[in-house]
């Protein structure tokens, strides 16, 4: 036992700054995994032993050299000074004469407490107050039991406290990485949107790191995404660049297509009278193409009711050659328009049959 | 199809009153937006199409009114929504103004207090988190006036409608066009009608 402390206080003074700190969060990851394995046994007695007062878990800590419950007695001491006032940990750590009164390690039991009593915010706000010596010390950690693979406490100590500080630990590293650092990485903001309720998104070189501005700048992102989306599908948008431009152009595209479903829509209230529905019939020539030489099987269907107007319509065939052609289509609408009455629709229908059934022979003929 | 219809209205409407009307945080994956090209979409609309407007010729030739233009609009923007499945905003508000009317209908409410009814519930200022340049904001406004349902929308998941929308809009045309093609047996000019008033 006493060997141990005084490894690890010599560890945390020989320590000295780590630059790396990706590398080690790496580690530091690692080590707490790695430590939880370790002990799983511990998960029952971390509950019993936070109710036991501070003395009693101390007795317990202090009986524990021959015991095989030594991590357990520990770990509950660690859980139970944390959940408690850190002070009466660190007087009764320093009361006990086992332990050596190391300022460093006090200090470290003091971040820890830190670290474990807050929830989400408090911590993440005490965080970066103490960011630099509390990821020292830290970090410190992994070190220490990768020097002392051997020593129980130090190892039990981790996983007890890291548990609990495993993934505030985690957040806090981020929040320090996604704060300070002008680095260029993506990949691990994509980690912690996995893991955490909100997103870190890392800075770019020279641009702001305020939250703001980052929020802004996610939303500008989406906003030109689908921008771009819309662009490509309204013809004509790719050139002109602006936004206002392009939803002028968004605006008429919208605006057309609606008007041509009414003016289509118009057009089958027109014709439909006629339409007595051979759904198989009419479907069989729609999958084919819907110009050439369906059109006279088609409309014979559809006309049949209208057999004494056949002889007539062939005269209006011949007739109409040119007439047809030139007429426009609005000419024709508005002949359907005026036909309201089912009487008069079989006119315009009539028509407009006779007519297509011309400009039907002229595509065949061409 | 009349009655499946209604039941999908019924649907919607019940899935409308639990969503909240505000923004919602939408992946913009969810939301494919070129099923509106494929072949069977565009096969499974025209069938419907067809089916509903054979409705509504049935439905109105009791009455001896012939239908109008409108409800074949209504018809086919409804069978629209239908297919869309409900995963977009406007063909839900779509389903849901229908049914709302014919509540309203139904009821027998004063005829201005249905009117309110429909109008007063989408007048409202639409949220905007980004700050817009007035013009902007202005054009923006009529953007989501001409989507249904896109009133209290945020500019971002208005953008994602509205592509949606058009392609939507975009596969009506086209069925339309080759429905009327096909029971008029004359080719509709699009072009003619893009340049229309």
């Amino acid at each position: 036992m006493e060997p141990n402390p005084g490894t690890l206080a010599g560890s945390i003074s020989i320590r000295p700054d780590q630059e790396e700190t990706g590398f080690e969060s790496l580690q530091f990851r690692e080590e707490i995994q790695r430590l939880i394995a370790v002990p799983p046994e511990n998960a029952s007695s971390f509950t019993a032993l936070l109710e036991l007062p501070a003395t009693q878990a101390m007795e317990l800590l202090h009986s524990p050299p021959s015991e095989e419950g030594d991590p357990a007695p520990l770990s509950g001491d660690s859980l139970h000074g944390i959940s408690d006032d850190h002070i009466s940990y660190i007087s009764s750590f320093n009361g006990n004469p086992t332990f050596p009164s190391n300022k460093a390690l006090v200090e470290r039991a003091a971040k820890f407490s830190v670290f474990a009593s807050g929830e989400n915010s408090p911590e993440t706000s005490s965080v970066p107050s103490n960011s630099s010596a509390n990821l020292e010390k830290v970090k410190s950690e992994p070190a220490e039991t990768d020097s002392n693979p051997n020593s129980s406490q130090p190892l039990v100590s981790d996983p007890t406290v890291e548990s609990k500080t495993q993934r505030s630990a985690k957040r806090k590293e981020r929040e320090k990485k996604g704060k300070g650092c002008t680095k260029k990485s993506k990949n691990e903001t994509s980690q912690d949107a996995q893991k955490l309720p909100y997103v870190h998104v890392r800075a770019r070189r020279g641009q702001a790191t305020d939250s703001h501005s980052l929020a802004e700048r996610a939303r500008r992102e989406k906003i030109n995404a689908r921008m771009k989306l819309l662009q490509e599908l309204v013809p004509g948008c790719t050139k002109i660049s602006g936004t206002a431009l392009v939803l002028d152009e968004i605006i008429n595209h919208v605006q057309s297509l609606q008007r041509q479903v009414e003016f289509l829509s118009m057009r089958l209230a027109a014709v439909n009278p006629r339409v007595d529905y051979n759904l198989e019939g009419l479907f069989a020539t729609e999958s084919g193409s819907l110009v050439d030489s369906n059109f006279p099987s088609m409309v014979a269907p559809l006309v049949c009711p209208e057999i004494p107007f056949n002889g007539s319509r062939q005269d209006y065939q011949q007739q109409w050659h040119f007439d047809a052609l030139q007429q426009p289509l609005w000419g024709r609408e508005e002949d359907s328009h005026t036909f309201i009455t089912p009487d008069n629709s079989l006119l315009s229908y009539d028509s407009a049959n006779s007519a297509s059934l011309h400009s039907n022979q002229l595509k065949m003929e061409l | 199809m009349a009655s499946s219809i209604s039941e999908t209205n019924f649907e919607e409407s019940k899935r409308i009153k639990r969503r909240k009307t505000g923004d919602e945080l939408r992946d913009p994956d969810t939301i494919d937006h070129t099923r509106w090209r494929s072949e069977s979409e565009q096969r499974i609309y025209s069938t419907k199409l067809f089916e509903a407007i054979r409705q509504v010729r049935r439905n109105s030739s009791p009455v001896n009114k012939v239908s109008s233009g409108r409800d074949i609009q209504d018809a086919a923007d409804r069978v629209l929504a239908v297919a869309a499945k409900g995963r977009t905003r406007w063909s839900r508000a779509i389903l849901a103004s229908r049914l709302r009317l014919r509540l309203a209908h139904n009821n027998k409410k004063h005829k201005k207090a249905r009117l309110a009814k429909v109008t007063g519930s989408i007048r409202s200022k639409m949220p905007e988190k980004k700050r817009f340049i007035p013009a902007l904001q202005r054009k923006v406004k009529v953007l989501s006036r001409l989507v249904p349902g896109c009133r209290k929308v945020s500019f971002p998941n208005l953008l994602e409608e509205t592509t949606d929308y058009i392609s939507a809009l975009e596969m009506q045309v086209r069925a339309m066009a080759a429905l009327t093609e096909l029971l008029t047996g004359s080719p509709v000019d699009r072009l003619a009608s893009t340049s229309d008033s």
